[in-house]
């Protein structure tokens, strides 16, 4: 039996030079206040309606708050918002869907297979950084001006994203869970049910944050392919147009819908990740 | 040899001090211009000279589309600026922050520019001329674009409605070739520089030109009212165009035959100039001579038919016509 030192305990009140430290080793701890981002948003808002309220900013280089309510509540009036709103979403929503279906799958090949493996990054590499509204008139051509392009470039660009998130996700999960469920004669199915795929979770639920970005981002392009609605088309023939207040109110439902899109994943995270 | 690089310096040195005297005596001016033919007598009157005979020090700013050009326009990157009409040049405009000075190209009957092209199988299917547009998928490159208002004044002429037909905006020429190409519109309007490549392919049918259907003025001269507060360089300038685009008209324009202009002694020195500032060899700038008034006349009625139809559209904001637009000052109406 290894005996332990009994703890000596300081009975010298200061006169052998030892002076009591208090706890400083608390860390960094960003407390988040409820209020301070919601101040500090209304008072750039302010700042910037009254900048152009007071002539000081031209109303075409940077239209007002008010302008581009004015512009946004026209657009919700007329029925318009709506069907633009209605049209994107299931653009954006379909492609995600695919990109991140066939991702996840190409993603826990390449995390548990050699032959995988060796293609599927070689290709992720080489296709990855390819601009995908450099391939609009290719995608024109193989696919029309349907909606299957607009839907594909979504696609494609989630595709790269969630691939490469999932199979580091998979490649993170801890060696020494899976030794221990292989030493146990756990089926390969239950493991990768059970212990990769939790594993891979959080890395996966980040990933997807970073993918409906990307999706949102992707849907401008995408519609530029012979699009009558959508947030993208909208926003596009604004710009075309000289616009800016229309042009801002549009870029203003994206960030919505982003921010929209950030919390509806929030949630996903608490829900499935509430043992971390 | 230390002695003559010496002397080499002090010459250069006085060449550019002389040099760098007269560049302040002549007005500065920006222009922002397209590579198209359509602005050929900017880069005639550049290349011959005839903006320093004016007394003006032009450079020349180039873009690739027109609507940046207007934007820069108006934000005083540019002091004039040469290209089309779009709804967001009539929407800056409308709002005071630029005024039209003058006429530039023109659609006009016998000279080639913007055409309709029809897909083959939309072509052996019996879409044979312009006229039988009404009912089809068209590709355009913009809402509100030139080419949507030449699809306009198209439905007037043959008593169809605009809505009748399916309006596909692609946003870049190369996509509206693509599209015409796999067949999935019907027509696209494309400039003949575009579409001569596609036509070579056996890609696509020519339907006709816009000039011959459609005439109108494509094209102007525009400053912001800064650049105006400066009446002399604003003269000089226009004085020294209209000289280029007399030349221009009586030269390459006369001459002109079957939508082509032939090459000989007089023609070539100009044509050698516009193949030079928008990168085409000769035999692609013979067919694409863009019509310039020969006195740079600006056809305001069509100017206010083009805001009034754009309005009614919904692209461009009510409540000004041509006149609030136009610097009465300088522009000549035809």
């Amino acid at each position: 039996m290894l005996e332990r030192a009994t703890p000596r305990v300081s009975q010298d009140d200061g006169k052998t030079g030892t002076r009591p430290v208090e706890f400083r080793g608390a860390g960094f701890v960003p407390g988040t206040s409820r209020y301070s981002g919601w101040i500090a948003l209304l008072m750039v808002i302010g700042i910037w309606q009254l900048a152009g309220s007071a002539g000081l900013v031209n109303p075409l280089f940077l239209p007002t708050p008010s302008a581009i309510g004015r512009a946004l509540s026209q657009l919700a009036l007329s029925g318009a918002l709506w069907h633009h709103l209605g049209y994107s979403v299931m653009r954006i929503g379909t492609g995600w869907l695919l990109g991140t279906a066939a991702g996840v799958a190409v993603g826990f090949a390449i995390g548990l297979s050699t032959l995988a493996r060796g293609l599927g990054i070689t290709f992720i590499s080489a296709l990855f950084p390819i601009p995908k509204i450099a391939l609009l008139p290719l995608l024109i051509l193989w696919l029309g001006i349907g909606e299957e392009p607009k839907i594909a470039t979504i696609a494609l660009g989630v595709f790269f994203s969630t691939a490469i998130s999932v199979y580091s996700g998979v490649d993170a999960v801890p060696r020494n869970l899976i030794s221990m469920a292989q030493s146990f004669n756990v089926p390969f199915a239950t493991i990768v049910r059970r212990v990769i795929w939790p594993g891979a979770l959080p890395s996966i639920l980040a990933g997807f944050r970073i993918t409906a970005s990307i999706a949102l981002l992707l849907v401008v392009s995408a519609e530029m392919i012979g699009a009558d609605y959508g947030i993208g088309a909208f926003v596009l023939q604004a710009g075309n147009l000289m616009q800016t207040d229309q042009l801002l109110a549009g870029v203003l439902i994206l960030s919505v819908f982003g921010l929209a899109v950030g919390k509806l994943i929030g949630l996903l995270e608490a829900r499935l990740l509430h043992w971390r | 040899m230390r002695g003559f690089a010496r002397a080499m310096l002090a010459l250069s040195l006085v060449l550019a001090s002389t040099g760098l005297a007269r560049a302040e005596d002549a007005l500065k001016a920006t222009i922002g211009v397209l590579r198209l033919s359509s602005s050929a007598p900017v880069f005639i009157a550049q290349d011959k000279g005839y903006f320093r005979d004016a007394g003006l020090n032009v450079e020349l700013k180039f873009f690739d589309a027109a609507q940046p050009i207007a934007v820069a326009t108006t934000s005083g990157d540019v002091d004039f600026g040469i290209t089309a009409f779009t709804a967001g040049l009539y929407n800056l405009a409308g709002k005071g922050t630029l005024k039209v000075i003058g006429g530039m190209s023109r659609e006009r009957k016998g000279y080639p520019l913007i055409g309709y092209f029809a897909s083959n199988k939309a072509y052996a299917a019996g879409l044979r001329s312009p006229k039988d547009l009404a009912g089809k998928r068209i590709a355009v490159t913009q809402v509100g674009s030139s080419f949507h208002y030449s699809l306009g004044l198209l439905a007037d002429k043959y008593g169809f409605k605009l809505s009748e037909v399916k309006i596909v905006p692609l946003q870049s020429l190369s996509n509206a070739a693509a599209a015409l190409k796999g067949e999935t519109v019907d027509a696209a309007l494309l400039p003949a520089s575009t579409a001569r490549k596609l036509m070579d392919e056996g890609g696509a049918k020519l339907l006709g030109w816009v000039g011959d259907e459609t005439p109108w003025q494509l094209g102007a001269i525009f400053a912001s009212p800064k650049t105006l507060s400066n009446k002399a360089l604003v003269a000089k300038l226009l004085a020294a165009l209209e000289r280029a685009d007399r030349e221009y008209h009586d030269v390459i324009l006369t001459s002109v035959k079957d939508g082509a202009a032939p090459i000989n002694e007089q023609t070539k020195p100009l044509l050698e100039i516009i193949a030079k500032y928008t990168n085409l060899p000769l035999d692609q700038v013979v067919g694409n001579c863009a019509y310039i008034d020969p006195d740079g006349k600006l056809d305001v009625r069509n100017v206010d038919n083009q805001i009034k139809w754009l309005q009614g559209q919904g692209f461009v904001d009510k409540g000004f016509d041509a006149e609030a637009i136009i610097a009465k000052d300088f522009v000549k109406p035809d």
